[in-house]
């Protein structure tokens, strides 16, 4: 019988494992909760609330943090003081400064004596520094930095505080309250921004560890030591915290010496009256945050930010993902402001809202919503900035100033990518290179997964699989068509690999917490991680892309930086451990959320100088990541990550895209078709038809899952994926303009409702449809399954809109009802813009090169219309100096004359590099000219009269043949002027009467 | 090389029209449609006569007509396609049906072959020269590109490749005959088989019939000796010691079989912890999925548990013993079953003749037979012979019974060989009953760190060049016919476009996460057999293109090409 029971168990064992077995073929579709921290499980998250919560319900709350009044200096534009923090019997010293810039923008920075002195003691022999992290700006922030002179205290400040006016026409104030500390901000007299308006300031300080006896735990002592987590700010002078995660922490089998023990720092930032807040990219939410501390239709968990490979994630989280720009923005009527909170350890946001009514019976009308947010962030400094808006593009302008404007990319990178885990062979990424062109179907770039590479060894090729690399890439640039390879920063641990041998000889990868390198599990197996933070690990990794080094790589080959959260399958939340020790001995913990920006940083100027020749005219780098912080918009392209082939995940890219886009990143994209699994056709049309309007327009998939180029759809499949990415390639010309608009002045390139119309409240909460750039196109991709009725699109003013396709005409505000079937995409014009595109259809963008123009004039209810091209040769850095065309199309009802001015204000009289631009461009024309809502007037007139510009027929008008029609059912009337032949880069005018 | 066919269609044309004025055409119009442009006062589009434009308007860069005929050399009518995200500006004029009147941009290629390049290509800078040897679509040399003119060159080359390709056609033509040959030899093979089968079978069935007589009169014979013997009235102890020898005999055939399952589960259980252990040793913990590293997981802790007993070799030993014989035991059971002789009192009534004189004895001995057959025959006395276990049967009888047997199961065995044989005969072997020639045969070709073998009716493999086990990709199921379309390169291999045979296989080995492996083959013609291509379509299905004699009248000219379906299917 024992025999039995013993063998039955057995059985039931290996049915058991068969079971855990069988789970693995059917698909599972959560996230791996378990992989990641919750608040709770994250000691400083914890304490923080924990924190909140004692200070929120204790009436008498007053936090213990004071300004020294007689500290406080303003000397041009910078003010500087000491915060005292008291705790126990001890007055801890905190260096405060608030800078005042002229861009007006303001920061407030405040550091901790005693670990900037080094007078502090580290555990466990730690080699870390130790200091807070000061260096993220040296990352995150390269401009508007310049201190502004003109920022002064004022006088009549109420007592206890220091008054600062500053900003254009001193608009704004810095009231900072001396005790208990915190600063107001106000825009003409009203308050916008509070810090420390409900004392939630903490700044957790240094301590040495007193090794108590440890008493015998007890059930009872449970809810005490619950009562007494946050007694640390108590002015009893004992304190009694809880030191459970002060000095190690576990998490999943991995432990965190923390030889630094505590040191969050955390502050809560008020937007009274401002019910909106957007931004905390990147989460799978809704653009408009979600309040964080429970109830219906809350959020239970804070936002987090902590760069991580999340597996399968879910939908509708406040959960972690791969990149975290801690910028936020708030929105109320006709007004915008935003905080950069620079931190780039792990940080969480909780956010709650309260009310309180002006008069209780007018139910929110007059009242007033004041969203609270409390930032929490485990080092560092407490370094945030704050911008005043008043408009959107004021705060987004401001913040990209700081941390940098969208590089300006290659033109084929906004085209459409073709991906896949994985091309198997050089003849298969040559044979689906052939078939686009077969199928007629255009397409830019051809990307290779990891698998191109031999064992997984970055700079390598599979001798079996890749041969010939360069007969490949030959093939590509016939039809100027890019390779983009991927380069991981993880690097295989193996024999005779230079890369390694170079990596271990150099020393040039991150150390763990022994200062020994560190060694870890990725792609490859055991791996080394290149420490970016290095100058010459940088310097290294520069050498490695040269074309004589990386042998097989050539003049159209692009990089793809993935896994640099970084990455770590066997680290703790499939990342490093906090206790790793980079460059110049900062722990892993404090710089974190910046490793991918290091890396593609790295890659970008590597890119610069792959030989000699190019370094001395480079052209633009091209650089996916998938991980990034504040500033790695500077530096390349991202997509949104590991996504899945199903319904939910393409109607959730549209609100993270534009979160990445009023986050200053906004050359986004996500997977189209889903990376996971097999999207049915309907899916994947949809997909295609949502794709077109992103800013990157990548397909790609999973190795597991069927083939799905675009040209084995079927049709009508097949056919109505070409449409939609013809569509995308027609209106290049208005995407190139809209990423100039944000390498400019980094606007966002797809714009949410509120972003264009912030006078409109009912619109601030919309994040299914939005603008492309500045040109008023309007889209609503469908992103529901069976939706082939029709789409309801909100118009948020009473503009006319008209239908792209059939010139349906449609009138807000309000909801509207556009036809949305299977071939359909709900594309709407705003009245008063020019569409610039281009009508033929070519094998990819760079052979559109040459071709001439197509200009969609709409014109709006006033029956005027405007609009910008910016152009240029789309690879190098000419533009720089002036090789560009960027003219503003107008059209007034006045005059009924469609003008051509220019807008460069500077550099097209002047370079060489100029005037070879212009005379290049000087054939290419503008064919055809559509006029939308042409006026009734117009019946009858065959002709109108055009002028141009420029040397030997200057001023001599020309006859042009126009053709007007009327409009039939709701559609606009409509006239096309046949051939004007002016020239694009040229001023011309086209008279109508 | 697009398509060979119907660039030939076009060369004979372009001779046609070359003395009618050919140089009057305007740029990119085709010979065959010169016609459209003869008038010289005006042009009417093609599909729409009633639009009439001025001249000036043709080949100016701007596309007036609704099918694009007014811009045979240009690029300006080339968004005229279903393909195009039109706007009403398009379907004001056209309608909802948006498409060219021409195929391209007519290339006359001297010294090649006519073509037609798709308006998409005009003017964009790149020299088509596959299309457009001369060069000619870049005529506006965008960018300052110049496109020499390499149809001296190309032409050479082509008709070199070309002629090459006629030959190699030719032979493979000549191959495929052998194999028609070669089948039909197999076939008639398979007939006269079955012819002989035919005869053999008869003969089967008269030895049968001639064996199963012979039975009944040896088993009459023989029933009338077993007086003697067979009068065995078995008394209660030898029923119960019958039971107990039955009952015997089935808990030893039960333990024996109890024992082959045990010794099959316990094979299995090992063969799958070999596969965990292999499993846990060789699984990437790099794909960081969280399913397999709790399988793994799972797996140790299982591992590292209590196994139980390990197998006892003692207690097998005793096993052995116990079901040995009951013999071999010290256990004869027949000598308890004569016990029960002894005791039964109706045996004495037989047992009478042994006090008889031997002469006596055998005289009665033989009447009595007779009298017992006839009484048994006649159903009056029973027949106790046929209750009486095997060993009682007289060796005759089984004899005779295994002469049966054996010529039973011979006529069984052609049975089923003509089955077999029909169904051969019968299966489809492909037209002209070609692949029977092939059947077996196998071609591989390398590719990535694998050799891919295919074997014509039989499976697809994939072998790994570094070693180790060879995969079943499948086994062959049935033929199908599918539509591809496929390049054909300047060497003619490749499948071209058109309806081509393939051959399915299914059930291969099972994939990791996936479904069992399956591969479709799909079949082009060529001069030897050759495996072109090999392609993954999705996890652990795979499409072999493979180029074979046995297809070659199938599918015309130029490898698989295209053949005459025409180039504007190209365009």
């Amino acid at each position: 019988m024992l025999q039995l029971n013993a063998s039955s168990s057995r059985w039931s064992a290996f049915l058991l494992l068969c079971l855990v077995l069988c789970s693995l073929l059917t698909p599972v579709v959560t996230v791996k909760h378990e992989n990641f921290k919750t608040c709770d499980q994250s000691g400083f998250c914890k304490r923080n609330r924990a924190y909140a919560d004692t200070a929120l319900s204790t009436s008498s709350w007053s936090s213990p943090y004071t300004l020294e009044a007689s500290s406080v200096r303003l000397d041009k534009g910078l003010l500087t003081g000491i915060v005292t923090k008291k705790a126990g019997d001890e007055n801890l010293r905190l260096p405060l400064t608030v800078s005042f810039y002229e861009s007006g923008t303001a920061r407030v920075t405040i550091d901790e004596e005693k670990r900037r002195k080094g007078e502090i003691e580290l555990r466990h022999n730690s080699k870390a520094r130790k200091e807070r992290y000061n260096e993220a700006e040296q990352w995150a922030i390269v401009g508007g930095t310049v201190l502004s002179k003109g920022a002064a205290t004022t006088q009549g400040a109420e007592k206890g505080t220091t008054r600062v006016a500053y900003g254009p026409a001193s608009a704004f104030q810095a009231v900072i309250k001396h005790s208990p500390f915190g600063v107001d901000f106000k825009r003409n007299g009203e308050t916008q921004i509070k810090l420390n308006g409900e004392g939630l300031l903490n700044v957790e300080h240094w301590r040495p560890k007193i090794d108590k006896p440890v008493p015998e735990k007890k059930e009872g002592e449970e809810e005490k030591r619950e009562g007494e987590d946050v007694t640390e700010a108590e002015t009893s002078g004992v304190t009694v915290d809880d030191e459970g995660t002060w000095w190690e922490e576990s998490f999943g089998g991995n432990t965190d010496s923390k030889p630094r023990g505590p040191e969050a720092v955390a502050l809560d930032i008020s937007f009274p009256g401002y019910q909106h807040v957007y931004g905390l990219a990147e989460h799978t939410g809704p653009l408009s945050l979600k309040e964080t501390r429970g109830g219906d239709g809350k959020y239970t968990e804070p936002y987090r930010m902590y760069n991580s490979d999340v597996f399968e994630y879910e939908m509708d989280s406040p959960m972690t993902l791969y990149g975290s720009i801690p910028f936020m923005q708030a929105q109320k009527k006709n007004s915008t402001v935003g905080v950069l909170w620079l931190n780039a350890a792990e940080t969480w946001v909780d956010i709650t809202r309260s009310s309180s009514s002006a008069n209780p019976l007018s139910f929110g009308i007059g009242g007033t919503t004041t969203t609270n947010t409390h930032w929490i962030s485990e080092s560092g400094l407490l370094d945030i900035f704050v911008m005043l808006g008043p408009k959107p593009q004021d705060v987004i302008g401001a913040y990209s100033e700081l941390t940098g404007y969208t590089q300006l990319p290659q033109q084929f990178a906004i085209a459409y990518h073709q991906c896949r885990w994985n091309y198997v062979t050089d003849e298969d990424v040559k044979d689906v290179d052939r078939k686009f062109d077969k199928n007629k179907i255009p397409y830019d770039v051809i990307w290779l997964d990891i698998e191109y590479t031999e064992g997984k060894k970055y700079f390598t090729w599979d001798p079996m699989t890749f041969a010939d690399p360069l007969g490949m890439q030959k093939q590509l640039d016939e039809h100027e068509r890019k390779l983009v390879a991927i380069i991981d920063p993880h690097i295989k641990n193996e024999g005779n690999y230079y890369v390694v041998d170079e990596l271990k000889s150099k020393d040039l990868a991150v150390h763990n917490k022994d200062d020994n390198i560190y060694e870890g599990w990725c792609w490859p197996g055991s791996s080394y991680w290149i420490d970016c933070f290095n100058p010459a690990a940088r310097t290294w990794w520069q050498f490695l892309f040269r074309y004589d080094r990386f042998a097989g790589s050539a003049t159209n080959t692009f990089i793809w930086n993935d896994m640099n959260e970084p990455s770590v399958f066997n680290g703790p939340e499939t990342t490093m451990p906090k206790d790793n020790l980079h460059h110049a001995r900062w722990e892993h913990r404090d710089l974190h959320n910046l490793n991918g920006l290091t890396l593609i940083n790295a890659t970008y100027t590597a890119l610069l100088a792959r030989s000699p020749a190019e370094a001395s005219h480079p052209i633009r780098p091209f650089v996916l990541t998938r991980s990034f912080f504040a500033g790695s918009q500077r530096l390349g392209a991202v997509w949104t990550g590991d996504n899945q082939a199903a319904w939910p995940h393409l109607e959730a890219s549209i609100p993270m895209l534009l979160s990445m886009g009023i986050s200053g990143f906004p050359f986004a994209g996500a997977d189209v078709g889903g990376f996971f699994g097999n999207p049915s056709k309907e899916l994947l049309t949809r997909w295609y038809q949502a794709g077109a309007f992103y800013p990157f327009f990548r397909g790609h998939a999973h190795i597991d899952t069927r083939r799905r180029e675009p040209y084995l759809a079927g049709e009508p499949y097949t056919g109505i994926i070409t449409q939609a990415l013809r569509l995308r390639y027609a209106l290049l010309p208005a995407w190139y303009t809209a990423f100039h608009e944000a390498h400019v002045r980094g606007e966002p390139i797809v714009r949410p409702n509120w972003y264009v119309h912030p006078e409109d409240e009912k619109g601030f909460g919309l994040d299914d449809q939005f603008y492309v750039g500045g040109t008023g196109l309007l889209a609503k991709p469908v992103v529901r399954e069976g939706q082939m009725e029709s789409q309801e699109v909100y118009l948020a003013d009473g503009e006319r809109y008209f239908g792209y396709f059939d010139f349906e005409g449609y009138e807000g505000p309000g909801m509207v009802k556009v036809s949305a079937g299977l071939e359909e995409i709900p594309l709407l014009m705003r009245g008063g813009h020019v569409i610039p595109r281009r009508d033929r259809p070519r094998r990819s963008s760079g052979l559109m090169r040459w071709d001439p123009f197509t200009l969609v004039v709409v014109l709006g209810k006033a029956g005027d219309a405007e609009g910008t091209l910016y152009l240029d040769d789309g690879e190098s850095f000419d533009y720089e100096e002036g090789a560009f065309i960027h003219r503003k199309f107008s059209y007034g009802a006045a005059t009924s004359v469609l003008i051509s001015e220019d807008l460069a204000a500077t550099g097209t009289g002047g370079s060489k590099k100029a005037k070879e631009y212009l005379k290049s461009m000087e054939k290419v024309r503008v064919e055809k000219v559509i006029v939308v809502n042409a006026p009734a007037a117009w019946n009858g007139r065959e002709e109108v009269e055009v002028s141009e510009e420029g040397a030997g027929k200057s001023g001599a008008a020309r006859k042009v043949v126009m053709e007007w029609f009327a409009g039939e059912g709701g559609k606009a009337a409509w006239a096309v002027v046949r051939d004007p032949g002016v020239a694009i880069g040229r001023g011309w005018r086209v008279a109508f009467a | 090389m697009r398509s060979v066919g119907a660039l030939l269609c076009l060369e004979y044309a372009a001779t046609v029209y070359a003395a009618s004025g050919e140089a009057s055409r305007p740029r990119g119009v085709g010979p065959e449609f010169a016609k459209f442009y003869k008038d010289d006062s005006t042009f009417s589009c093609i599909s729409t006569p009633s639009i009439k434009l001025p001249l000036s308007r043709l080949n100016d860069d701007y596309c007036d007509c609704p099918d694009g005929s007014d811009e045979p050399g240009t690029s300006a009518c080339s968004h005229l396609s279903p393909l195009y995200p039109h706007t009403l500006v398009d379907h004001s004029s056209t309608g909802s049906n948006i498409s060219l009147s021409l195929p391209g941009f007519y290339c006359k290629n001297k010294g090649h072959v006519p073509s037609y390049v798709p308006f998409t290509n005009v003017n964009d800078g790149i020299c088509d020269y596959e299309l457009c040897c001369d060069g000619t679509e870049e005529w506006d040399h965008v960018g300052g590109v110049k496109c020499e003119d390499r149809c001296q060159q190309i032409g050479k080359e082509f008709r070199k490749l070309d002629e090459a390709r006629q030959k190699s056609l030719g032979s493979a033509g000549r191959k495929r005959k052998e194999l028609v040959v070669e089948a039909g030899r197999l076939r008639r093979e398979v007939e006269d088989r079955l012819q002989s089968l035919g005869t053999e079978i008869e003969g089967s069935e008269v030895k049968v019939r001639q064996l199963e007589v012979e039975l009944v009169e040896v088993e009459r014979r023989e029933k009338g000796k077993v007086v003697r013997s067979a009068v065995q009235k078995v008394g209660k102890m030898g029923v119960l010691v019958g039971l107990a020898k039955q009952r015997s005999e089935e808990l030893r055939g039960t333990l024996e079989r109890v024992r082959e399952e045990r010794d099959a589960s316990r094979g299995r259980v090992q063969e799958l912890e070999g596969v965990l252990m292999t499993f846990k040793e060789e699984y990437n913990p790099n794909f960081n999925d969280e399913g397999v590293k709790r399988a793994v997981r799972a797996w140790e802790e299982y591992a590292a548990r209590d196994k139980g007993p390990e197998p006892d070799a003692a207690h097998d030993r005793d096993l052995d013993a116990i079901t040995q014989s009951d013999k071999d035991n010290g256990l004869d059971w027949a000598e308890y079953e004569g016990e029960g002789d002894e005791e039964s009192d109706a045996g004495v009534l037989f047992a009478f003749e042994y006090y008889l004189p031997s002469s006596l004895r055998h005289w009665l001995d033989a009447n009595l037979r007779t009298l017992r057959t006839t009484l048994i025959d006649s159903g009056i006395l029973a027949d106790t012979s046929s209750t009486s276990t095997s060993t009682s049967e007289s060796k005759a009888v089984q004899a005779a019974q295994s002469r049966l047997d054996a010529a039973r199961s011979d006529l069984a065995n052609h049975h089923k060989s003509l089955t077999s044989h029909q169904e051969d005969l019968d299966s489809n072997m492909g037209p002209d009953d070609i692949f029977r020639a092939l059947k077996g045969q196998c071609i591989a070709t390398d590719s990535g760190e694998y050799t891919y073998e295919f074997c014509f009716l039989d499976k697809t493999t994939q072998k790994p060049k570094k070693g180790g086990g060879h995969t079943n990709m499948g086994n062959f199921v049935r033929m199908e016919t599918v539509f591809v379309d496929e390049d054909v390169d300047s060497k003619g291999k490749g499948l071209g476009k058109g309806e081509r045979i393939a051959m399915r296989h299914e059930g291969g080995q099972h994939c990791w996460n996936g479904p069992n492996r399956s591969t479709l083959v799909v079949l082009g013609c060529a001069e030897v057999g050759e495996v072109w291509r090999i392609m993954e379509e999705e996890k652990c299905v795979y499409r072999m293109e493979v180029g074979t004699p046995a297809v070659c009248d199938l599918v015309g000219m130029g490898g698989g090409g295209g053949g005459g379906r025409g180039g504007r299917d190209e365009l």
